[in-house]
């Protein structure tokens, strides 16, 4: 038989970007020299988890046109200027040697030049000299993400505008930007064309103004909770291509300004104006008025009720396929507005007051192409309702039932006849949902996130249908549901093989048995499991050495933990990125060894740790003060922790929460 | 005497001929493929285009195993009338075969530039590859240069710390 090697190199590659996962392509990689190189050559795009690989990848990658640093702890100044030499600096990264696998006298800046978009959000320890080098260095760039780096300010996006050819700018939570910083970046930077400034709260009026006078270019602008005024809008209003415009929160707008976004953007689709105090129907209705080819329009929490003469312009939208008002006052006249609009693929009616099984069954007997509904704290609604809609409705893949305390199992019954496209179910504080209910939503076999959390009526053997027959979870929310135990997680360990994301909080029912059967689900990534006093360190040894790919762990009150765990935790959980053990029982030691061990940790939760002394603490900072960003501590720890370290913290850009 | 019947407007004029072209393999052996289906693939389309087509053309790398189902591949994809489900299930049932055959499959796409075949093949390559370990993949296709233990250690040690 012939080999795969006897393929041209054209063809291997061909074959290579046929491959789906990322596992495959690293499975593909280790095969042999060959398939290694054409990795290298084709690869584009890497998400970088250690800083002591970057240089090597960079060098063996020549490719790339995306660069992911979020998750790589210790990208700062120095790193930047190590990488950006074309002399390898072994003193600095050990491992940057020219890898045996790649060719000699590659030229190890070749990625700079093909470099198009890179990501750097929340890489606290980055300053301006290095973003500015990295910026000036990647002449070819066009898209850059700081967000969350919150010490952010004016020198940084000074920084930014160096990149002329830049298209796309998100710097949200940069919260030291002001209007200086962002005038810098609208003339340095004119080819704009996506900008993202959420939370920037120092920015206002004149820095948009600017904004919108030198990017014309502008397709998606976010001022998500900024303070800007009307004055905003009327510059808005002038941008030509303007498609995506969202102002959540933004609570010094008014109709007055709406008026003018009313005249101008010819182009937009999608707009979001959710918990904006000052806005009512009669600002929207302007905007729906002058924008006939709108497709979004999120007004959630923003309006007190929605008048008969916007829904009379819903349905002028022709285009329109996502409406958002929840927390609006509607009627059952409105309803039936709303089932003209015939186009409509999402509805939210969350905290909708007014909405009733008549009115609900109106809107879908109009709206029948309906995929996602909202129907959050919706209490008048029952199982007619749910009839209506899975009757009606029979393409719907997202269903939000959250504290809809009268729907029981009939309506599962429904939704399992009628919606066997449903991926999305939040049956959350549902009180009336039991075993029998599950059964019959097995027959959803689509079904990825399921959310029953503080349903205490549900046990072992209603999630065991669950699990025996909707292979595509990846996400379930157990939160306060008493009646789980370790047969549930045997269930899901063996079904639900793709299990991503689990909360299993105060089920205390779970021993360490479950978290055996835990250990077996190897996607496993985040875990919320508060207050199980009877699981202890052999659970935890369990859990840490079978879920492999863990990032998120929340073991906060799990008292009956001891170290033997914390040691194991240290020992395999080395993907872990986020850890919460407040108010566990984990010695100096034990502290100590997770902290320093776990080297892509980088947020702590370490309230109340009673065994741990405050030279505990301080150790245990020491090991990781290079890679932490996040920390939260007991505020009488404030005035007990050396200054040194407390200082060294804070200029590597690490925050730390006092309790 | 009565004259002969005319072609008269009851009876339908007889079919055009349907211009074929001849293959020939690199064994010797020949195929005939209608000019419709040999459109299927851009070599022959640029060769018809420039008139080239009408003598026979050879095709040296392939054999005439291989070539015959390459013609009855071309063939049935030029077929009307051919609803995407049954095309579908008749191309996974072409490429149930050998590895090296469906090897051949991908060289004779890639001479002949047939995109369609192309793309069917180099998929069911990487379809077979999916989830398979390093070593699965070594076996399943006889890969028999490998890496020094070093370099696989390296390899190995980027693939679960470097990144994702």
């Amino acid at each position: 038989m012939a080999s795969l090697e006897s393929l041209t190199e054209d063809l291997l590659v061909r074959i290579y970007k046929g491959l789906a996962s990322d596992a495959d392509r690293k499975s593909w990689r280790l095969v042999c020299r060959d398939f290694h190189r054409i990795d290298a050559l084709t690869r584009s795009s890497l998400r970088v988890l250690r800083v002591e690989f970057l240089r090597s990848l960079l060098a063996n990658y020549p490719r790339l046109d995306t660069l992911d640093l979020s998750v790589c702890p210790r990208i700062d100044d120095g790193a930047v200027a190590v990488l950006l030499t074309s002399r390898g600096s072994p003193w600095a990264f050990p491992r940057a040697a020219a890898s045996s696998l790649s060719p000699p006298g590659r030229d190890p800046l070749a990625w700079t030049r093909g470099l198009r978009k890179l990501v750097l959000s929340r890489s606290t320890g980055l300053g301006h000299h290095g973003l500015e080098q990295v910026i000036r260095a990647c002449a070819y760039l066009e898209s850059v993400d700081v967000s969350h780096c919150c010490g952010f300010g004016d020198r940084e996006a000074a920084a930014l505008s160096c990149g002329a050819r830049l298209r796309e700018v998100k710097m949200d939570k940069c919260l030291g930007v002001t209007d200086v910083g962002l005038a810098k970046i609208a003339v340095g930077c004119g080819r704009l064309e996506k900008v993202s400034l959420k939370w920037c709260m120092e920015i206002g009026d004149l820095g948009v103004d600017l904004l919108c006078n030198k990017c014309v270019d502008l397709k998606f602008l976010d001022l998500s909770y900024l303070k800007v005024t009307n004055d905003s809008l009327q510059s808005i209003g002038s941008l030509p291509k303007l498609e995506v415009l969202a102002l959540v929160g933004c609570s010094l707008i008014d109709d007055t300004g709406l008026q003018f976004l009313g005249g101008g953007c010819p182009l937009l689709r999608v707009i979001d104006m959710s918990r904006c105090n000052g806005i009512s129907s009669c600002g929207l209705v302007s905007v729906a008025k002058g924008h006939e080819g709108l497709v979004q329009l999120n007004a959630s929490y923003s309006l007190t009720e929605c008048s008969s003469i916007l829904l009379r312009c819903f349905k002028d939208l022709k285009n329109l396929n996502a409406i958002k008002i929840d927390g609006a006052r509607v009627s059952d006249s409105a309803f039936k507005a709303l089932s003209n609009c015939t186009s409509l693929v999402e509805i939210g009616l969350g905290k909708c007051i007014g909405a009733t099984n008549l009115g609900l069954m109106r809107l879908v007997s109009g709206c029948v192409n309906l995929r996602v509904l909202d129907l959050t704290c919706c209490h008048s609604i029952t199982d007619a309702a749910i009839f209506a809609i899975s009757d009606s409705c029979r393409n719907l893949t997202c269903l939000k039932l959250e504290s809809c305390n009268m729907i029981t199992e009939k309506s599962l019954y429904y939704l399992g006849s009628f919606c066997l496209l449903l991926e999305e179910l939040d049956l959350t504080d549902c009180g009336g949902i039991n075993d029998t209910g599950l059964e019959y939503l097995s027959n959803c076999l689509e079904l990825s996130c399921l959310k029953l959390a503080l349903c205490p009526t549900i046990s072992d053997k209603g999630l065991g249908h669950i699990a025996s027959k909707c292979r595509k979870i990846c996400e379930i929310d157990l939160y306060r549901c008493n009646g789980i135990g370790d047969d549930a997680l045997a269930a899901l360990s063996s079904g639900c093989k793709k299990l991503r994301r689990l909360n299993l909080s105060y089920c205390s029912d779970v021993t360490d048995r479950g978290m055996e059967y835990l250990g077996q689900l190897e996607e496993l990534w985040d875990l919320e499991m508060r207050s199980l006093f009877n699981v202890t360190g052999v659970g935890l040894m369990a859990l840490a050495a079978g879920c492999k790919r863990l990032a998120d762990l929340d073991m906060k009150y799990c008292e009956n933990v001891d170290d033997s765990g914390f040691w194991a935790l240290a020992y395999y959980a080395r993907n872990l990125r986020q850890i919460n053990l407040s108010h566990c029982n984990i010695s100096n030691m034990g502290l100590c060894m997770v902290m320093s061990n776990l080297t892509r940790l980088q947020e702590a939760k370490l309230v109340h740790l009673n065994k741990v002394t405050v030279e505990g603490f301080e150790l245990a900072l020491r090991t990781c003060w290079v890679r932490i960003k996040k920390v939260k501590l007991l505020a009488a720890l404030r005035f007990k922790l050396s200054s040194d370290v407390r200082e060294t913290l804070h200029s590597r850009g690490c925050k730390i929460r006092w309790d | 005497m009565s004259s002969p019947p005319s072609a008269s407007a009851s009876s339908s004029p007889p079919p055009c001929p349907k211009k074929m072209i001849t293959l020939r393999s690199s064994d010797g052996a020949t195929f005939e493929i209608e000019e419709t289906a040999a459109l299927q693939s851009k070599t022959l389309e640029n060769m018809i285009h420039e008139n080239c087509a009408s003598t026979l053309i050879p095709v040296p790398n392939i054999t005439g195993e291989v070539l015959a189902r390459v013609v009855e591949f071309c063939s049935k994809h030029a077929e009307a009338g051919v609803d995407d489900e049954s095309l579908g299930a008749w191309d996974e049932e072409f490429v149930a075969v050998d590895h090296t055959t469906l090897f051949d499959y991908i060289r004779a796409a890639n001479f002949l530039e047939i995109p369609t075949l192309l793309d069917l093949g180099c998929q069911t390559v990487a379809d077979m590859i999916k989830g398979k370990t390093p070593d699965e993949i070594k076996k399943t296709f006889k890969i028999t240069t490998a890496c020094t233990p070093e370099e696989e250690e390296e390899v190995r040690g980027e693939n679960q710390w470097a990144f994702e």
